[in-house]
């Protein structure tokens, strides 16, 4: 039961794939955008969970500010009932090409695990290439995990993982300047957060503009562990309910 | 062209899939057999039933023989049996430890005859072992079970009446300890970093940090448990963790926490050794290189 439930994913996968591909590869005349140029902030509630910190719940604030047509940087801070604060810092090169767009993703995170006493410290750097339908980042990122209770000169006070792959694919049901939307991601990083190279991430999220101006977002996400121990069992899920101003 | 590579994707999938395969591929997307929290209460409902384990080693100073990642099959076992030759061979006192993935996968732990066949099959006999994932995928965790009853333990050494180490055994075979483990390992911790042992040991399959893909896909846990567990570990002075999984030896030292990670035991690898550790005041290393065939 178990296998045949396992190939239909991977046939209904495959499927989407390849209908999001001949979409966008089809010369309708229409040029493919990925929203518009103006500045935007958000907030959203989040419920999360895990088996490690249990039931808990994060206050997110977005910013998002267009440069000008090639380069845009976003700041996002979350706030956890988990005693947990993260911030991230995003400066996105982007280039326009006949069909899609390229960008490049450059991020700077810090997450404050205050619980444990832990700073978590991440570089990345990724190209990525959009579609109206598809958006794939492929990366690399560096971890360097501190502790405060230790100085820097004192021996064990942090740990680096130098190099980690980021990747991300999302799909789209909708062009990604409708109105509305859904989206599918496999993924090491979300907005807060960017996982081991082996721990990946299962998100789902969705849009609706209410007015040109207020937009209406929901995501959730699953993550596993032992996905790659053959062996996988279930460790955390998060659902986050917000909205976003655009002007 | 999209129609080839449709039946190409079926074709393999279903392959893996097979009762022969060593890989258990639809345990990627879903538990496959017990999971943790349940091989963790059956842990604990055995160890309630035998008592405390408490080694008298006639000595402060002893050997810990450890390997890790043997997985043996029907055919590939010589550098686990010589292993446990070098063991037997050893002057008492000792102990021995296995990190886990002792076999490769379904079917193959009868073929460790050198381990289930050595003076006894349980858990008293001085060789203590811990469940890695080829260990249990593939539902083998109730064969597992028969021979090494239980996956999360501790147990202690002595000299008489005088303490000497702490030794726990944590279930890490699918990246995670689980909510019941963890926080079974704060109360232990809490309670017995309290009574005067010389130094605690902490050993399990996975390991903790990541810091290079030398070893492809060897994943290891999520970063929240990552936090919890190091900070945890520091917190109540464990002196060293010793773990295996990746096949390829790394030292990390973390809030004082010293992370050891083995080379494999495994037949035809790179860099395949064991270690001993002479536990004395302090611990002395010693890893030692299989023989080449």
């Amino acid at each position: 039961m178990v296998k045949r439930l396992f190939i239909i994913l991977m046939l209904c996968l495959c499927g989407l794939w390849l209908y999001a591909g001949a979409r966008e590869s089809a010369p309708d005349g229409s040029r493919p955008g990925f929203g518009d140029r103006r500045y935007s902030i958000g907030g959203a509630a989040e419920y999360s969970y895990n088996t490690t910190w249990g039931h808990h719940g994060n206050f997110d604030i977005q910013a998002l500010m267009p440069i000008n047509q090639h380069f845009e940087m976003e700041a996002k801070l979350q706030l956890s009932t988990a005693n947990v604060y993260s911030g991230t810092v995003q400066l996105r090169p982007k280039f326009q090409l006949p069909i899609g767009e390229m960008f490049i993703e450059t991020d700077l995170r810090y997450r404050v695990v205050a619980r444990n006493r832990i700073g978590d410290i991440n570089a990345a750097i990724g190209v990525g290439y959009r579609m109206d339908y598809v958006s794939i980042t492929l990366g690399s990122f560096t971890r360097v995990i501190d502790d405060y209770d230790l100085t820097w000169h004192q021996q064990g006070n942090y740990v680096v993982e130098p190099f980690n792959l980021l990747y991300r694919i999302e799909v789209f049901v909708r062009p990604q300047n409708n109105f509305w939307n859904l989206s599918f991601m496999f993924s090491n990083v979300d907005d807060y957060q960017i996982e081991r190279m082996w721990q990946p991430l299962f998100s789902a999220g969705a849009w609706y503009d209410v007015t040109d101006h207020w937009r209406l977002n929901f995501w959730a996400q699953c993550k596993p562990t032992g996905m790659f121990h053959l062996d996988a069992t279930f460790y955390g899920a998060t659902c986050r309910a917000g909205f976003s101003y655009r002007f | 062209m999209k129609k080839i590579y449709v039946i190409a994707l079926t074709v393999l999938m279903a392959s893996c899939a097979s009762e022969d395969s060593t890989l258990d591929i639809a345990g990627m997307f879903s538990p496959n057999g017990e999971v943790v929290g349940t091989r963790f209460a059956q842990s604990m409902a055995y160890n309630d039933s035998v008592g405390e384990i408490h080694l008298d080693m006639l000595a402060d100073d002893y050997a810990v023989y450890v390997c890790t990642d043997s997985h043996i099959t029907r055919k590939a076992h010589r550098n686990l049996d010589y292993f446990m030759d070098q063991y037997i061979l050893a002057p008492m006192p000792k102990l021995a430890l296995h990190l886990g993935d002792l076999i490769d996968a379904q079917k193959n732990l009868p073929c460790a005859d050198s381990i289930l066949h050595f003076d006894g099959q349980t858990i008293y006999d001085t060789l203590f072992a811990t469940p890695g994932n080829h260990d249990i995928y593939f539902r083998q965790w109730s064969e597992y079970r028969q021979y090494f009853k239980t996956s999360a333990y501790w147990f202690d050494t002595n000299n008489g009446a005088k303490k000497l180490d702490l030794f726990i055994c944590l279930d890490s075979a699918e990246g995670t300890l689980g909510i019941d483990q963890m926080n079974w390992l704060k109360d232990l911790l809490a309670k017995k970093s309290k009574e005067g042992y010389r130094r605690i040991v902490v050993f399990t399959h996975t390991h903790i940090w990541k810091l290079d893909e030398s070893q492809g896909h060897t994943s290891n846990m999520a970063l929240e448990e990552t936090y919890e567990l190091t900070s945890l570990l520091g917190q109540y002075g464990v002196e060293v963790v010793w773990c295996g999984h990746q096949h390829a030896m790394q030292r990390v030292m973390f809030k004082n926490v010293l992370y050891l990670v083995l080379n494999a035991t495994k037949d035809k690898e790179k860099g395949q050794s064991y270690m001993i550790a002479e536990m004395g005041k302090n611990i002395n290393y010693t890893f030692i290189e299989y023989p080449k065939k």
